[in-house]
């Protein structure tokens, strides 16, 4: 039997890549998902295929459900923007955009794709040390919070056909934080207590892991996978 | 306690506590957004005004036991309230979640009534049994 389809969005950027790398080694075949039509870079370089969308639209949503096929093993809900500002300074509209695009578009992909999990099937949501609050990301850590609450449910409902947890990581190195102000990066990291930014392959392989059958008996929960930053002062 | 804050209340009503309690969404995956924005909008508003906010969730929601929307907008609700607790540490902002589950509401109101004399905030105050031995939120 082969290992089934793995979806993973917002596969354009270097995270999502990593991840979809990952699971395609464990021998899955890959679909990667982004806006960003440099997806299809990504996907030729790993052979693999994708699909170009917008998953705060429903079109966008029917094309990825289109291209998924019958036989979905695992979903990762990757993509995500942030709209940084403290809450006295932060639009609605930043609020509303970082909302619909990590959580509410992950919502709809996941409840669109029900019938075409296989049994066993693993969804991943892309959560957040944030997701327990951050200075500057109203937006945000509500989105990454919705994540946790929203796969809970889908993991009693859905069990023990299809198993959903969630992924918390602290700071990754990506092209987000490495546009960050390198002075600013720096008194981030010294709060984490691992000494040292994550990267992408520290994530990627605890998404193998949750997609793999070593994880069979995990669902609705959340790993934290932060360094130790969401324990330190 | 409740007393107390009742004659405070009705001395200066400005720190009458805002109570936010979000509707329910069902299967209405277009109300999540537009909720949680008029959610953020609202406590902003409150917290500005030198309100304490109570932030009013179904404990069965926290732990993903109704709806998944609603169990969605109910974390949501909670990440967001933890992060108007670290920036409101400076202006003094009082907003923490309440959630009780089913039969819990006069304790949910008891826990309101406590807000205005009390220091508390960004945090997840659970009344009731619902939550007890589970993992927190």
């Amino acid at each position: 039997m082969s290992g089934g389809t793995a979806i993973v969005t917002g596969a354009a950027g270097g995270l999502g890549g990593r991840i979809g790398e990952g699971l395609a080694a464990a021998g899955h075949e890959l679909l990667l998902v982004d806006l960003d039509p440099a997806v299809e870079e990504v996907a030729a370089a790993e052979g693999t295929r994708a699909v170009v969308a917008d998953l705060t639209k429903a079109d966008g949503v029917a094309a990825v459900v289109a291209a998924a096929g019958e036989d979905v093993a695992v979903l990762v809900n990757n993509a995500g923007i942030t709209r940084d500002a403290r809450a006295t300074k932060m639009s609605e509209a930043d609020f509303a955009a970082v909302i619909e695009i990590n959580l509410v578009a992950a919502m709809r992909l996941t409840l669109a794709l029900e019938p075409h999990y296989r049994d066993g099937a693993a969804v991943i949501n892309m959560s957040s040390r944030a997701s327990l609050g951050n200075f500057g990301q109203a937006n945000y850590s509500a989105s990454k919070s919705g994540l946790v609450g929203f796969g809970r449910a889908l993991a009693q409902q859905w069990a023990p056909r299809v198993r959903v947890n969630a992924v918390a990581p602290s700071l990754v190195d990506t092209p987000m934080t490495q546009a960050m102000p390198p002075e600013v990066l720096a008194k981030m990291v010294a709060r984490i207590p691992a000494g040292r930014i994550g990267t992408p392959d520290d994530v990627a392989g605890i998404v193998a892991f949750l997609a793999s059958p070593q994880a069979s008996y995990i669902t609705g929960q959340v790993l934290f996978a932060c360094g130790g930053r969401s324990v330190a002062p | 306690m409740s007393v107390l804050s009742g004659a405070v209340s009705e001395e200066q009503g400005k720190v009458e506590p805002f109570v936010l309690r979000p509707a329910a969404v069902g299967d209405d995956i277009d109300a999540v957004a537009p909720l949680l924005t008029a959610a953020f909008a609202e406590v902003r508003a409150a917290l500005e005004a030198g309100r304490p906010v109570a932030v009013v969730v179904d404990a069965r929601d926290l732990l993903g036991q109704r709806s998944p929307l609603d169990a969605g907008v109910a974390t949501a609700l909670l990440g967001m309230v933890r992060t108007f607790g670290i920036e409101g540490a400076k202006p003094g902002w009082r907003v923490n979640v309440i959630a009780g589950g089913e039969g819990d509401d006069d304790a949910v109101e008891a826990t309101i009534a406590t807000l205005p004399a009390s220091p508390l905030t960004g945090q997840l105050l659970q009344v009731g049994g619902a939550n007890l031995g589970k993992v927190v939120p």
